[in-house]
């Protein structure tokens, strides 16, 4: 069943992980996709032709660093140039500099920050605006942490970009809701992705054993939940949750 | 799709809520054990002619949820029919508002007898199949007003909080036995219970809404399913508030 068929969706963090299951999930339930990466990468570009080809859909790749602004709009501008009125945004595209409180820098708090919290923001702007002049209904959907949550030790930038973001998103609801544009985020625990590879060993072994399910969650069932926030229409605001504990 | 082969049992769907859930679980292909507090010709009609249109089976099931020896009765017919179970979905439940100090003690224990009680001992009851089968996901219908706290639901809002915590614990406890436990908290809904509500509020309440409006039952249907199904694998202990934006 093609849950989405005749959607456009733009998807940040396309490359691997999450946004990759998020882009697979989206283009098997029949929605066109703008795929957002961070660089251009032939394999990458080889797979969506691919990907694209098996399910029917168009798959446009869009290149831009979410650490640089003026990328950020290009963007945009880049997807609203090609006229298709946008249903759905999803930002997945994320940065982690692990550190213990009194050892992150400025530096690595800024660049967090700016990738994490400012330039989805920015981003949503230009594409939230593309939604209200198409005139439709929209969703945007913003990949937050359980690290923002519960808090993490060696996460002090992160959690709290992440954090931030929640409470970005319960504004834009409360000021695009009325205007029939849904806001959601998601706290994802425990993932396997790129970003839990990197953890210590010891580190992830406790956090996986400190949850329920006593495993590591699939990129896959992130992209569950995001498909399932598209199929739903009353969730708002405070409807993020968590996909672990 | 998403429920094809799957087994649920879901209580209180002669209307409202529970109905929608019925009416989506069948539509996404699961047999459903229907459940109702006393037997209607009407309702065991509907149901027969929903499991024709869906091409499921829906079997009633009647018993009250304050009537312990019913209850088991249905489990122990459910042992019999040798079936698995996959989700179990406590949607039941009653209603009284009430200002704290005119609430009495008998509407209070009502309300603690079928919105707690009885759906804790269903779920002692159903989650050993889980366990065995090693895999299962319980949704319990709680409320915004389990979270939030309103005036005149003293005693409905503490009753759904402690379905709430009950559910933290059960996940906790089933995880890795496979079984997942989650709750859902509708807002404002369209139902019978909303018709208890003074016009005067419900009008306010409305605008307060990010959305503006209040929620349908298949709403909360379409979080069910997604919380029945294989889509939400990773996801236990949760309350997810299908609220429109309530502040």
């Amino acid at each position: 069943m093609l849950l989405l068929k005749g959607k456009t969706a733009v998807v940040t963090g396309c490359l691997r992980g999450i946004g990759r299951a998020a882009l697979e999930t989206f283009a098997k339930n029949g929605a066109d996709v703008f795929a957002c990466c961070q660089r251009e990468d032939e394999r990458f570009a080889e797979y969506v032709l691919e990907l694209s080809g098996n399910c029917g859909v168009s798959i446009t790749p869009v290149y831009f660093d979410l650490l640089d602004e003026d990328a950020v709009k290009e963007g945009a501008k880049f997807i609203q140039k090609s006229k298709k009125s946008i249903d759905i945004l999803v930002n997945v595209a994320g940065a982690n500099f692990d550190a213990l409180f009194h050892m992150v820098t400025m530096e690595q708090m800024k660049r967090t920050f700016a990738v994490n919290l400012f330039s989805q923001i920015l981003f949503a702007q230009y594409i939230t605006r593309l939604m209200l002049k198409g005139g439709g209904s929209g969703s945007v959907i913003n990949i937050s942490s359980i690290s923002a949550l519960d808090g993490n030790p060696g996460q002090l930038s992160y959690a709290s970009s992440k954090a931030a973001l929640i409470a970005a998103t319960k504004t834009m609801s409360s000021e695009l809701a009325p205007k029939d544009i849904r806001v959601n985020a998601l706290a994802p625990g425990v993932i396997k992705t790129a970003m839990t590879d990197t953890l210590p060993e010891d580190i992830r072994s406790r956090m996986i054993s400190k949850s329920e399910l006593k495993r590591i969650g699939l990129p896959g069932e992130v992209a569950g939940a995001i498909l399932y926030l598209e199929l739903t229409a009353a969730l708002d605001r405070r409807g993020g949750f968590r996909t672990c504990c | 799709m998403l429920l094809k082969g799957k087994t649920a049992i879901i209580t209180g769907t002669r209307r409202g809520i529970g109905r929608a859930v019925v009416e989506t679980f069948a539509a996404n292909g699961a047999d459903i054990y229907a459940h109702a507090r006393s037997d209607s010709p009407e309702f065991t009609e509907e149901m027969r002619s929903a499991a024709d249109k869906y091409g499921v089976e829906i079997w009633p099931v009647f018993f009250d949820m304050t009537d312990g020896a019913s209850m088991k009765a249905f489990v122990k017919g459910l042992m019999s029919d040798k079936r698995e179970i996959d989700v179990l979905v406590n949607n039941a439940g009653v209603t009284h508002n009430a200002l704290f100090n005119m609430t009495t003690e008998v509407t209070l224990r009502e309300q603690f007898e079928v919105n707690f009680f009885s759906v804790f001992l269903l779920i002692q009851y159903i989650s050993k199949f889980m366990v065995k089968q090693k895999s299962g996901s319980i949704i319990n219908i709680a409320s915004t007003a389990g979270e939030d706290g309103n005036p005149g639901k003293s005693a409905y809002g503490a009753s759904k909080a402690a379905v709430i915590a009950m559910t933290k614990s059960i996940a906790a406890e089933l995880g890795e036995l496979g079984v997942r436990a989650n709750c859902i908290a509708p807002g404002v809904t369209e139902t019978d219970m909303l018709a208890t509500l003074p016009s005067v509020v419900l009008e306010e309440t409305k605008n307060s809404l990010d959305l503006r409006r209040v929620g349908l039952p298949s709403e909360i249907a379409d979080t069910a399913l997604f919380l029945a199904s294989d889509l939400s694998s990773y996801i236990t202990g949760q309350t997810i508030r299908v609220d429109g934006g309530l502040k």
